[in-house]
């Protein structure tokens, strides 16, 4: 949540800076956040702003908030209100598919028009410094022996930590709909659960756990992306301990239903040639995001893939039915 | 002694002069921003953070320890004056404040808080320098059966300020709780009570409820029986200043306030709202004018504004010796900390040392400038209650929709706001207590959540509550808190039979 | 009112919060029936809601007596006016936010019914006085705060 809020003098002084290069530049954009300010992303709508504006490749960008239950409110507004509109952008990610199945939102992702993704950060699972379980095989067997005893922490119901929880369970060849998975309310509760040795294994965004990795309170049991990270080349995969798993907590970029082919090209172009920009690099790299850009069909058929896995997690895991 | 000169090395660093007025525009900044009604500490720290960035790292630092205590204090001052709390840690302070305010004896309420709200940030910040590494230890261990034992612990004890009326008092509770029922479950992530209106997903927001209740609520009221009993609003009686015997009648508050408050706020779950209501029963059972409470008593104001501070300290423990990020607060200030290359955890006291000491010593002095800013404005804020009253409580609206609409703009919220306010106006008319509802609306989710995390790590076995020292401890002082009174009551009766 | 024909005994508020609550407590009761997921360790979403529901029937049957017996504390009269024109600024409040009017005129509604309700009698001076200061507060929220409040055909001038 707080990244993107100390970007925001960065933005404003960027913002100012941008109106002098970007001189030739037409493109009136507004991008919706359907988070709070300062959420992720809020923080990824507002990085936006400072890319294209200081990059020229928009004239203006306008950031709104709209918050609430898990960006579908957000998403609902955007789907009624914004339609046809081409110079209208949405912010969107992993989480907002999980949640519009849980909440059993109106709308849905296949109501909006993909335009691109944009970043991604690697999951990882760690646990406690003096728990038994040293690789991903250790608790993978102890996942398939009894479900119940190995207890999960990590984020929201059905948000991206508790869905990876149960593909885990099922990539190992355990009983996913048995995990006994355990919310808790922002990064620091489930830290605090796993260092006082209160549950068996955590999940969440490698950057979450990263300082009690390093000061060795934590081990790494795996990293859910396809190579090893860059930041923590000691850190194996998930994969290089036998665990068929690759789950990237994704954002993108959409735009409203509606839209003409024309509006569409101009709407992806800007994207790419924002996302290829080295403003949008060098931001990248203060906030430690991954650059994860996608375009155009493959974007549409990824997300639709991702909205199948997750559609078919959930039910799994009992969240919906 | 390490830790001392390390302390004193940080203090040499940040006395120069222009640390000290970065510490001064710190605290006035945040102040300013923080008065705003619904912008709570959180959001004026998240708002006013970038301006810090321009600065070297010592500046930044100072500036931001000042912007900090200068949004505390700032909620508290709209919790007294117009009785809008900002946060749910205010929500004790605005109980007594705002009726001392209306009583002419803002200044000494507001005073009180500012002093309190130094005592307990010193006290606290010495122990944050001197005792984290030990104190983030115990934390830790804290699991979810201790939290719900402490949160029962918490109930039990608020129960003791309902007023005449046990009955009443309990239906407040209990449809505080209900109220918290609203929304999506956290562990499962079903949604309850929502009706189908997606805005209800979120649940009820705790400052749509508490201002709903009491600024709105209390506007209507008074409106009401405006010809009847007109309510005289004195900007000040007596003293401006804290009389001789409101120190004495504070200085205890403010000490009991910090020990509730430090510890509490430490754990990583502990917050803020439990210390404050701890803080305001205590002080209601041991106030020698107990019939003051509920018309303006000093204590109420000065304990729970010294637990809300010293619980902001707490929560740093956790944050700097383990980058546990526990409030929304903090959870910015950590973001905060890594833009000016601090980066909380286990490692940064052995690699950072000045730096942190750096930053421990700004909070002292962002504190005591906090109080030397703060002290000359009183006179200026309790004359706000002089303005004609028609127009103060056309003003109290005006910001009570501002508070609603910035923390979300929807027509829902603003119609909870209204209903909210007429349930409250409803409430004061058959003597109903309103804060127990919002103790409910805090406590319950809280409570819930917990019980149902410990059992799901026992499996369902419920004596896991008794099995583990704290939370059988905590629960037995709940037990005695609860049986207690009857005993006693019971036991004076039959002495006044044997006579 | 019923309340001071003490032969029949029934004080009416009573009675209905009396009411009020044993709805309540069947509304609970009837969400949590209707949840499908239950959690598959400890105990799932409804228990809490079960909970809340038999204390709100229990608070509502001790309503119910009473009701019966002392009834609750009898309120005094009410100036109805006032109460109206505060009610009335409230949901034109939340009427203007909802139909697109914007925040400054809103807070000219809300600001110049509740001095009305208050006893002013100059809606009009009061309504300017709404408008500055819905206008200073959109000002400091929009350009120096960077939140947005809902806007409207006054806000776009700025």
């Amino acid at each position: 949540m707080l990244k993107s809020i100390l970007s925001r003098g960065a933005v404003t002084a960027l913002a100012l800076a941008g109106l002098t290069t970007a001189a030739f530049a037409q493109l009136e954009l507004k991008i919706m956040a359907p988070a709070a300010p300062g959420g992720g992303w809020d923080g990824t709508a507002r990085s936006m702003q400072q890319a294209l504006t200081a990059s020229g490749i928009a004239k203006s960008v306008q950031v709104n908030n709209v918050n609430g239950a898990g960006g579908t409110i957000g998403l609902a507004q955007f789907v009624n209100g914004a339609k046809g509109d081409g110079s209208q952008l949405m912010v969107n990610g992993f989480v907002m598919v999980g949640a519009i199945l849980l909440n059993k939102s109106p709308v849905n992702l296949s109501q909006v028009t993909p335009i691109a993704r944009l970043t991604a950060e690697a999951q990882v699972i760690v646990v406690p410094a003096d728990s038994p379980i040293k690789t991903a095989k250790d608790l993978a067997d102890r996942v398939k022996a009894d479900p119940a005893k190995v207890t999960w922490a990590g984020g929201s119901a059905g948000g991206v930590d508790h869905i990876m929880a149960a593909l885990f369970a099922g990539a190992v060849g355990g009983d996913a709909t048995k995990i006994n998975y355990i919310p808790f309310s922002g990064g620091g509760e489930a830290l605090a659960a796993l260092l006082g040795g209160r549950v068996t294994a955590g999940i969440s965004g490698y950057g979450e756990f990263e300082g009690q990795i390093k000061a060795g309170k934590l081990r790494v049991v795996g990293v859910s992306s396809g190579a090893r990270l860059p930041n923590a080349p000691d850190a194996p995969t998930l994969k290089e301990g036998g665990v068929n798993l690759e789950v990237l907590n994704w954002r993108s970029v959409v735009a409203p239903p509606g839209i003409t082919a024309e509006q569409r090209k101009v709407l992806a172009d800007a994207m790419e040639k924002m996302a290829k920009s080295k403003e949008w690099a060098e931001i990248l790299k203060a906030r430690g995001w991954d650059d994860a850009y996608l375009g155009g069909a493959e974007f549409e058929a990824f997300l639709k893939a991702e909205d199948a896995r997750v559609g078919k997690v959930l039910r799994d895991v009992g969240l919906v039915k | 002694m390490d830790t001392f000169n390390a302390l004193m090395h940080g203090f040499s660093v940040a006395i120069e002069p222009s640390k000290l007025l970065f510490a001064l525009v710190g605290v006035f900044l945040g102040t300013a921003v923080g008065v705003l009604p619904g912008i709570g500490p959180a959001l004026t720290v998240a708002l006013l953070l970038p301006v810090t960035f321009k600065l070297d790292p010592a500046g930044s630092l100072i500036m931001f320890a000042g912007i900090y205590y200068g949004g505390m204090y700032g909620g508290s001052t709209t919790a007294i004056l117009i009785n809008a709390p900002g946060e749910s840690a205010s929500l004790a302070t605005a109980l007594e404040g705002s009726k001392m305010a209306k009583a002419g004896r803002g200044g000494p309420a507001l005073a009180t808080s500012a002093i309190g709200s130094f005592v307990a940030g010193t006290i606290a910040t010495l122990g944050l320098a001197f005792l984290a590494p030990w104190l983030v230890e115990v934390a830790v261990k804290f699991g979810p059966w201790d939290y719900f034992a402490l949160m029962i612990l918490a109930f039990v004890t608020v129960s003791a300020t309902f007023g005449d009326s046990p009955l009443r008092g309990i239906t407040s509770l209990a449809i505080g709780v209900t109220l918290g029922l609203i929304g999506i479950d956290r562990l499962t992530g079903q949604a309850r009570l929502t009706f189908g209106v997606p805005e209800l997903l979120d649940g009820v927001e705790v400052t749509t409820l508490a201002v709903g209740l009491f600024a709105v609520g209390e506007a209507l009221y008074v409106a009401s029986k405006r010809f009847r009993d007109p309510e005289e609003i004195v900007p000040i009686k007596g003293s401006l200043w804290m009389t001789k015997e409101d120190w004495k009648r504070s200085w205890a508050p403010w000490l009991r306030g910090t020990a509730f408050g430090f510890p509490i706020g430490a754990l990583p779950a502990g917050g803020a709202e439990v210390p404050t209501f701890l803080s305001y029963s205590t002080e209601k059972k041991l106030c020698k004018y107990p019939d003051e409470f509920g018309k303006g008593a000093i204590e109420g104001v000065a304990g729970p504004e010294a637990a809300n501070n010293a619980s902001a300290a707490g929560t740093l423990v956790p944050l700097l010796t383990l980058g546990l990020p526990t409030s929304a607060t903090a959870a910015i200030m950590l973001a905060g900390f890594q833009q000016y290359g601090l980066n909380p955890g286990p490692l940064l006291f052995a690699e950072r040392p000045d730096l942190v000491w750096g930053l421990i010593a700004s909070l002292f002095i962002a504190n005591t400038m906090l109080v030397i800013i703060n002290l000359p404005l009183i006179g200026l804020w309790v004359r706000l209650l002089a303005i004609p009253q028609p127009w103060l409580y056309a003003g109290i609206l005006v910001f009570a929709a501002m508070g609603t609409l910035a923390v979300k703009a929807s027509v829902v919220e603003l119609s909870m706001l209204f209903v909210f306010g007429f349930l409250g106006f409803l409430m004061r008319r058959y003597d109903y207590p309103v804060a127990p509802m919002v103790v409910g609306l805090i406590l319950g989710p809280m409570a819930e959540a917990q019980l149902r995390r410990a059992l799901q790590i026992s499996l369902g076995d419920p004596m896991i509550l008794l099995e583990n020292p704290g939370s059988a401890i905590l629960l037995g002082l709940a037990f005695i808190g609860l049986v207690a009174p009857f005993v006693m009551s019971g036991l004076n009766r039959f002495k006044a039979s044997e006579d | 009112m019923a309340s001071t024909s003490s032969a029949k005994g029934a004080d009416i508020p009573a009675l209905v919060v009396a009411a009020l609550l044993l709805i309540a407590a069947a509304l609970v009761a009837y969400d949590a029936k209707s949840q499908t997921i239950v959690s598959t360790y400890g105990v799932g979403p409804t228990a809490m809601p079960y909970v809340v529901s038999a204390v709100l029937g229990v608070l509502g049957l001790c309503h119910l007596v009473v009701a019966f017996r002392e009834g609750l504390p009898k309120p005094e009269a009410v100036d109805s006016t006032a109460v109206l024109w505060l009610t009335g600024g409230l949901i034109g409040l939340i009427a203007c936010i909802g139909l697109g009017g914007g925040f400054i005129i809103a807070t000219a509604i809300v600001f110049s019914a509740t001095a009305r309700s208050f006893g002013r009698q100059a809606l009009a001076v009061d309504f300017g006085i709404g408008l500055v200061l819905g206008l200073a507060i959109f000002l400091m929220f929009s350009k120096l705060l960077q939140l947005t409040l809902p806007s409207g055909p006054l806000e776009k001038l700025f």
